[in-house]
């Protein structure tokens, strides 16, 4: 066992765990963050993702005693309930999510697109900034459609705010 | 070895990390973007006393241009390498291989010394490395060789690295003006697969349409190790590069690859792919030569 130290969703947080464990595990069992699931555990299916100094990866590939000092985001980071982010309202009013196994995968990479960008995006930069994000439900369809949507909204509240 | 006997240990600078590996009597495992690394420890494959993490190294995460070479940190991520500017326009088969390599997440773990480090035979970045003669920078705790690609590597996963050392630098030839390469993959989908055969293909342009001076074309998958082409290159001064001597070219690389069969293609399979990515890539390169010509 081993103490580690890091940000998780702006909080400094410290654990005790064996080093080899995957930092999916430590956020699921040892901080109770169970946005980020496991399904294929060896970096296919994107289920897993977070943000490590804003860029999208996949934490069922990290070790705990890789993440001392890392900046993390969970899909918890992005936006809850309360205070959901332009994303996650886009995945509700898109009807971008059925099962959900996936969602919280595919809501942190569709962030971490969508801050990297400046436009509105085309299908195909989409489908090449999600090809790690598998779902075996919705068809992708509505997935792509909710990621353009968050891309408008994200382009008119920019919009707004250059006005005032 | 279980998962949760072994240990981390993440060496603050380079001079702490060579140390450690000099250790003798600890079964250790350099440990970088993990995306080999951590799924082969899942599988049981690689389970070492201690693996010794160098991702926070970042005195080795670097592209600069030194003395008329290309110096490339070997903890550079593959986000890295098709983000900067001075590979797009002097290395533009290595971004092109780096684009390939899984999907975004694994572009932005996977680092390229951890891509030459697993020393697979599908490698993506390695045949890009082979035809810009890249020279690998290795070092120990007390010595320092440097090595060229194409003979670091000694079998599907094996290579000359010895347990003390680790790789430090890649260094390649820029690009002249009048050099153009293009990387050509064929894997079962689009993101995030191994490739079924891959190949690089470097070439220098002369002066008259579509005339070459030369080039270097290396496969990948079709051997235990990436390997050159050279009878393809070898045709490639002989007469300018019509689509018809494409079509000779390419029936060259069909019998110069020596793929085997496993999980998956067999054998006749990749032959034919191998020729049919060459044909592909020597026609989208005159294209895309003719297109900055005029
Ligand atoms: C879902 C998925 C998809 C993938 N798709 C592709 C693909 O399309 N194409 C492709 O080529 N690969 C692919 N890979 C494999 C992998 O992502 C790449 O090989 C990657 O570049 C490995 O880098 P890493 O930093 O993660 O290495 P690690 O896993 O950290 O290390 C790999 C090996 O290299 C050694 N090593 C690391 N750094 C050094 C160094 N500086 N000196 C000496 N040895 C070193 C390690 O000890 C280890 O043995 C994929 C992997 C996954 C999980
Ligand atoms: S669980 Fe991490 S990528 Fe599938
Ligand atoms: S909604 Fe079920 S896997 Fe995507």
């Amino acid at each position: 066992m081993k103490p580690i130290r890091f940000t998780v969703n702006g909080s400094p947080r410290e654990v005790n765990c064996h080093p080899s464990k995957t930092l999916l595990d430590v956020l699921r069992e040892d901080l109770n963050l169970t946005a980020s699931k496991e399904c294929c555990g060896k970096g296919e299916c994107g289920s897993c993702s977070i943000l490590v100094d804003k860029e999208v990866i996949c934490s069922c590939l990290v070790l705990a005693g890789q993440a001392e000092g890392m900046d993390i985001t969970t899909c918890e980071g992005v936006g809850l309930t309360a205070n959901m982010d332009i994303v996650q309202e886009a995945f509700v009013s898109e009807g971008a999510t059925q099962c959900g196994y996936c969602t919280p995968g595919l809501i942190v990479s569709s962030r971490a697109f969508l801050n990297s960008i400046e436009h509105i995006p085309s299908v195909s930069e989409i489908k090449t900034a999600l090809g790690g994000n598998l779902c075996r439900c919705t068809g992708y369809a509505k997935i792509i459609r909710a990621v353009e949507t968050a891309a408008k909204h994200q382009l008119e509240n920019k919009g707004k705010l250059s006005l005032r | 070895m279980l998962v949760s006997e072994i240990d981390v240990i993440s060496p603050l600078d380079l001079d702490e990390c060579l140390t450690i590996l000099s250790r003798e009597g600890i079964q250790h495992r350099l440990l970088a973007g993990g995306t080999d690394a951590v799924v082969r420890m899942k599988d049981g494959k690689w389970r070492p006393n201690v693996w010794i993490n160098v991702k926070g190294l970042n005195e080795l995460r670097y592209i600069v241009k030194k003395d008329g070479a290309i110096h490339i940190g070997p903890l550079t991520t593959h986000s890295d390498i098709i983000r900067s500017q001075l590979l797009q326009t002097q290395a533009d088969v290595l971004v092109e291989a780096a684009r390939e390599v899984g999907a975004t997440q694994m572009q932005n773990m996977g680092t390229i010394g951890g891509n030459i480090g697993t020393a697979s035979p599908a490698g993506d970045t390695i045949p890009a490395l082979f035809v810009l003669g890249a020279v690998l920078e290795i070092r120990s705790c007390n010595n320092k060789r440097l090595v060229p690609i194409e003979e670091f590597f000694i079998g599907p996963g094996k290579t000359v690295l010895r347990q003390n050392e680790m790789i430090t630098n890649i260094i390649i030839q820029p690009q002249e003006k009048n050099e153009i390469g293009i990387f050509q993959k064929l894997g079962p989908r689009k993101a995030q697969s191994i490739s079924i055969v891959n190949v690089a293909v470097n070439l220098i342009m002369g002066e008259n349409n579509r005339q070459c001076l030369g080039g270097k074309i290396a496969f990948g998958a079709v051997a235990p190790t990436i390997i050159r082409a050279k009878k393809c290159e070898s045709m490639l001064k002989i007469a300018p590069i019509t689509d018809d001597m494409i079509e000779n070219i390419s029936k060259v690389a069909w019998k110069e690859v020596m793929p085997i069969t496993d999980v998956r293609a067999s054998a006749s399979y990749r032959r034919d792919m191998a020729s049919a990515l060459l044909h592909r890539g020597l026609y989208r390169l005159m294209r895309r030569w003719e297109s900055y010509e005029s």
